[in-house]
């Protein structure tokens, strides 16, 4: 038991210095442009401003001319406290509270469509891989990684085109219609299932090749593992073989990926929350680019980073439930 | 020694290409690329100039132009060929890279292990956790929109996937008698990571510039689709951002997006054929087991066990 | 399987299409889009430049002193009702109207007014005029009256004065720290005040019982929804379920006029400036003025118009002022020369007379023999003007000059711009209620900053002594004779030295669908502009407008 505690310390330390580096790089990245970044915020007004204005709003945002180290540690210092400046193209509201109203929507996306491609791409992949003579086995893969194939976006879009445009059965951006009232009732809840639909799909139909193949081709290499046929030999039922035996162990490789998956999956729900205006991390991200609102975009960049970082000290986790072999 | 050694390279290198053609998924892949590569380099001097402004905007598919014109009344088939060349060469270009990246940060981390490779592998496992999009979008909007700046983020983003995948196979090769064998004999390092184990890991090293090709391609022409690309050039990422910018889903005028989203697809899907035939070819219990029928007795195929045939290892 | 997938998709939407109502809009309340937002925060803060306020913050709750009609070209009083320069123009008095209520019930007076122009004065980053760079104490002298003097005299400050939005003393003096304000629940003199429901997605603003011009406004309250792309505005604008919208919406008459052309609307109108080719004139080769006029001249700017604008607006006056700008015109200004027209032949006699010969037939060489080369700069992502840019490039290669078009991030572009490190660019001009601020922009020389220096304004760094003349007895006089003639000398100083080259017309883009309210202006009934985009002067319109 002490081995797993240390085990899970440790790679609390890995995340630890991989969240170290991508906030530097974060800090880097501006500093490295031509430029100042100070007059480049200031630059969107379009000359509305006066020099003196200028400075005055310099300090408001946290702009000053210290030297970089300086300017380091209070960037670290701020982001301890959850301090990540203001937003420009939200002023002046924190960057912190925008995204806080983004980041459950992306989340909430993400997350449900990444457990349903897991539990259909992985539930199909058994199947295909024990039942290697079906139909399924030679339509399926293929066709799967021909959809793949697409840019997702442009897949994104030309769902959206055909059920929200043309057909008109499904709303076009939004998470919830106007006439609802967020908070727990009915209407609301089922409005927002309603507008989650069909990004959830897009995300569910891409993601789920991948699963299902890796599960299939993992299970192909484990069923041909001595102990399955050694179990076949003793005539254990071949259903249980399937999953007791050979799923079973099948899936360990497919659980660490779901860790590696996830940052994927927000990525992709980026992308489906661009196409499909879904007011999470996405597009707001999006707009960031689009309005220059540099601090937000910073802002968006650490809090998806350190998400995928957790997420994936939680599967390290769950692993090491799952696989003995990592107690060792 | 050394005469061996080639013959051996030969042989594996010799399996390997026939393997290949006589794989029908890797074959029919290859010629696919190869078609869309002679057609970039070569059409486009025979075609109309993809930037030039000449009927009337928005035209549909017809004879003068046979995949329509844009919301600028620019040649939509011009623009979707001449498009393949940047996009191609930005994506094969970050596929090479990105391999030779790899191949060196994880060849070294799994030849010499120790610290060198705690090092290394702290640094792989950094970038393989950051998440891509984000971290490309905030590059691609900081720095100049040029293609050397999509080439860079692309491989930035992209190199540790491979350099994991690599490190791991040089490991289980780093133990292999004929290393030792190799080091024993006195052979410097370099030269047993170039000339004796790269060799036998060229499928594993095709197969991962093959998919980061698809990778660089597929997030080239999504950063170009947001617009963080260079817009006055033309490539397929350039070709749906303006497409979308004209508002192609609401003037209906399909032809817009359409082909580059085709071309993109069957691209990428090649790609990932060759892909699907190389572990075939490398690994044969993958391949589905309708082609194994007429050669296994039926009694063995229900139960989902693999046959293990001669042709195995 | 195809089956099953299909079953659960059939009923997925019918489960969830029982579920929504879609018909079912707010018929009471006016649905309006300004601003691309996926999600609304809560600031109706009018002061602070750099604060993003929710329109109407900006007119529609809080209001100014007098509004300009961008349309009719003139001052209209609004919180005043008079105003008075004394002292050789170094006084200027408001009368302030009476009547006039805070929507808290508290009495608006001339203490607002004075207080609101003294807060610039506290905090230098709310004046963005920078007015207190000319401005010596403003005070109320009683309730209605409002002295304002000046340390010099400069006429053009009236503009600046009178357009202040002006708050109410009784809530900004127990602030803190005014420059951090988002002012959730707003207290104006504007006709929508009320905010009734806000959540992320939707948020709506009902009227001000005690609106000063009775009556008014007609429409029971305003709603905004979040769009976020240009497609969820047209299809909402299509659909009914959006009125009112400042858009641009490209194949306009197309994919929104024809579908319904007794209720789908726009007016895209011309503001009287226009978009420009800027050229450096401190670079060796552009600061020849006969080189930018061949430029100009190589110029088919019907053809810019046509690809880059989706023929929405027209070429550009040689002066750059159109549309309702165009009373200004000098009575000589067609002896000028025309350099605007395209004339392919003039552009290549000019550059023939500056001595750039023709090398190989495909291009020009200077005397050095290096061929004439130049970099367009646009901002990536304003894809109108970076396709015009690419149009221009293809003109100017038939004169022998190369012209690349470089796409640039806009912090990297404005950078450039400011530091002079550019040779051509794609961009707008200073503009005004008077072309004197777009005169000076183009030719003040003590605008002029050395390259690499950060320069506000006149990127193009151009300066000439004749302007600086006329452009400091602008500032000093109000005699409408004098202004005249002085913008007809300086649009002839512009017409022979070329600053800058116009392209076309800018315009602004509005839209509105009057299947439920009507009343909207148009370019037949132009009581003010149709776009949200032009603050204040949307006003008019807001208080116009009726439910059907």
């Amino acid at each position: 038991m002490n081995k797993s505690i240390l085990y899970i310390a440790r790679r609390f330390g890995f995340y630890l210095i991989a969240a170290f580096a991508a906030l530097t790089l974060n800090f880097i990245i501006p500093r490295l442009m031509p430029g100042d970044p100070a007059s480049i915020i200031f630059a969107r007004f379009k000359g509305k401003l006066k020099p003196e204005a200028i400075d005055a709003m310099r300090e408001s945002f946290g702009l000053t001319n210290d030297p970089i180290i300086t300017q380091y540690a209070s960037y670290l210092k701020g982001i301890l406290q959850g301090d990540l400046g203001i937003s420009i193209a939200y002023f002046p509201e924190p960057v912190s509270e925008i995204i806080g109203g983004g980041l459950i929507w992306t989340i909430f996306l993400a997350g449900s469509s990444m457990v349903i491609a897991f539990l259909i791409g992985t539930t199909l992949g058994v199947i295909i891989a024990w039942n290697r003579t079906g139909k399924l086995d030679t339509i399926l893969p293929p066709a799967l990684a021909f959809f793949g194939a697409f840019p997702y976006f442009w897949l994104a879009m030309v769902v959206l085109y055909i059920f929200g445009f043309s057909m008109n059965w499904f709303p076009i951006g939004r998470a919830f219609g106007n006439e609802v009232n967020p908070g727990l009732n009915t209407p609301y809840l089922l409005s927002v299932l309603y507008h989650a639909f069909l990004p959830a799909l897009t995300l569910v139909f891409v993601s789920l090749g991948g699963w299902m193949l890796s599960m299939r081709n993992t299970m192909i290499s484990t069923l041909g593992s001595d102990y399955i046929t050694f179990a076949n030999a003793k005539g254990i039922p071949s259903r249980l073989i399937m999953l007791r035996y050979a799923a079973r162990n099948a899936i360990l490789p497919n659980l660490t990926g779901f860790g590696m998956a996830l940052g994927f999956m927000l990525s992709g729900a980026l992308l489906t929350e661009m196409i499909f205006s879904y007011p999470g991390q996405g597009f707001l991200l999006l707009q960031a680019v689009q309005s220059q609102d540099y601090p937000l975009m910073q802002g968006i960049f650490m809090t998806i980073t350190l998400a995928v970082l957790g997420a994936n000290w939680l599967v390290d986790i769950a692993i090491l439930f799952f696989d003995p072999r990592t107690r060792r | 020694m050394n005469n061996k050694n080639n013959l051996q390279q030969n042989s594996i290198f010799t399996r390997w290409v026939s393997g290949i053609i006589e794989n029908q998924k890797a074959f029919s892949g290859s010629c696919i690329i190869l078609f869309f590569a002679l057609v970039a380099i070569f059409v486009p001097f025979f075609i109309n100039s993809p930037t030039d402004f000449l009927g009337t905007p928005l035209s549909p598919p017809s004879f003068e132009y046979i995949f329509g014109t844009n919301g600028q009344g620019q040649d939509v088939f011009a623009q979707t060929i001449c498009g393949a060349r940047q996009t191609l060469f930005v994506g094969f270009s970050a596929g090479i890279l990105v391999v030779i990246i790899g191949a060196l940060i994880g060849g070294i981390a799994g030849f010499y292990g120790g610290r060198i490779d705690d090092i290394l592998s702290l640094l792989i496992n950094v970038f393989l956790v950051m998440p891509g999009l984000p971290l490309m979008v905030i590059l691609a909007s900081w720095l100049p929109p040029t293609p050397g700046t999509l080439l860079g983020v692309l491989v930035l983003t992209g190199w540790a996937w491979n350099a994991r995948i690599i490190r791991s196979q040089m490991m289980t090769f780093r133990n292999r008698d004929f290393v030792s064998a190799a080091i024993i004999s006195g052979e410097s390092n370099i030269r047993i990571i170039v000339v004796e184990i790269m060799p036998r890991m060229l499928s594993l090293l095709a197969s991962a510039f093959i998919g980061a090709s698809i990778y660089a391609i597929g997030a080239q022409v999504g950063l170009e689709f947001l617009g963080l690309g260079d817009i006055s050039t033309v490539t397929w990422g350039t070709n749906l951002y303006w497409a979308s910018n004209d508002l192609a889903l609401l003037t209906e005028s399909w032809w817009t997006f359409v082909p580059t989203g085709l071309s993109i697809a069957i691209v990428s899907f090649a790609l990932t054929l060759i892909n699907f035939g190389i572990d075939e070819v490398s690994n044969p219990r993958l391949i589905s087991e309708r082609i194994w029928r007429n050669k296994v007795p039926k009694e063995l195929i229900n139960h989902g066990i693999t046959p293990v045939t001669s042709q195995n290892e | 399987m195809k089956k099953i997938i299909s079953i659960f998709f059939i009923l997925a939407v019918y489960f969830f299409a029982s579920c929504e109502n879609k018909t079912n809009r707010d018929l009471e309340g006016l649905i309006v889009y300004q601003e691309n937002q996926i999600s609304w925060t809560r600031n109706f803060e009018p002061l602070n430049p750099v604060s993003i306020c929710r329109w109407p913050t900006r007119g529609g709750i809080y209001e100014p002193l007098y509004i300009y009609n961008p349309i009719s070209t003139e001052w209209v009083p609004w919180l005043a009702t008079n105003y008075e320069w004394k002292n050789d123009n170094r006084k200027l008095l408001f009368s302030i109207r009476t009547g006039v209520k805070w929507s808290d019930g508290r009495e608006f007076s001339a203490y607002d007014v004075a207080y609101t122009l003294n807060l610039w004065k506290q905090f230098p980053a709310l004046d963005t005029r920078n007015a207190w760079d000319y401005l010596q104490n403003v005070v109320a002298i009683s309730d209605t009256l409002v002295e304002v003097d000046f340390k010099r005299v400069y006429v053009p400050g009236f503009e600046a004065i009178a357009g202040a939005y002006i708050v109410p003393k009784h809530i900004w003096s127990k602030l803190d720290d005014p420059l951090k304000f988002d002012n959730p629940d707003p207290v104006g003199t504007g006709p929508y005040t009320e905010v009734l429901r806000f959540n992320s997605q939707v948020w709506e603003l009902g009227k001000n019982h005690n609106y000063w011009q009775k009556g008014k406004p007609h429409v029971e309250k305003l709603i905004f929804p979040t769009f976020s792309t240009n497609e969820q505005t047209t299809l909402a604008l299509l659909s009914g379920n959006l009125d009112w919208a400042g858009a641009f919406i490209p194949a306009i008459q197309r994919i929104f006029v024809d579908k319904n052309p007794e209720h789908h609307h726009y007016w895209f109108r011309n503001t009287g400036y226009s978009t420009f080719l800027h050229t450096n004139t401190k670079d060796p080769i552009l600061q020849d003025t006969n080189v930018r006029k061949a430029i100009s001249y190589a110029i088919n700017r019907e053809q810019v118009v046509k690809v880059g604008m989706y023929n929405y607006t027209s070429p550009a006056h040689v002066t750059s002022l159109a549309g309702p700008m165009a009373k200004w015109h000098s009575p000589k200004i067609n002896e000028k020369e025309n350099w605007t027209a395209f004339n392919l032949e003039k552009a290549n006699e000019l550059l023939d007379d500056a001595g750039y010969k023709w090398k190989n037939k495909n291009e020009r060489i200077d005397s050095n023999g290096s061929p004439l080369k130049f970099n367009i700069i646009v901002v990536s992502g304003w894809s109108d003007w970076v396709r015009s840019a690419q149009v221009i490039s293809q003109n100017l290669k038939k004169v022998g000059i190369q012209a690349t078009v470089r796409t640039y991030d806009f912090g990297a572009w404005i950078a450039r711009m400011q530091q002079g490190n550019f040779q051509m660019a794609v961009g707008w001009a200073d503009k005004g209620a008077t072309p004197y601020n777009f005169f000076k922009s183009m030719m003040f020389s003590e605008y002029v900053k050395p390259l690499g220096e950060t320069a506000d304004i006149n990127w193009h760094r151009f300066g000439i002594k004749e302007a600086d003349f006329l452009i400091k007895e602008f500032e000093q006089t109000s005699d409408e004779n004098k202004i005249k003639n002085i913008i007809y000398k300086l649009q002839h100083l512009f017409i022979e030295h070329a600053p800058g080259i116009p392209l076309f017309a800018e315009l602004s883009w509005a839209e509105c669908n009057s299947k439920y309210f009507t009343n909207f202006p148009s370019a037949e009934n132009p009581y003010g502009p149709l776009s949200v985009n032009e603050q204040p002067s949307f006003i008019f319109t807001l208080l116009n407008i009726k439910k059907r």
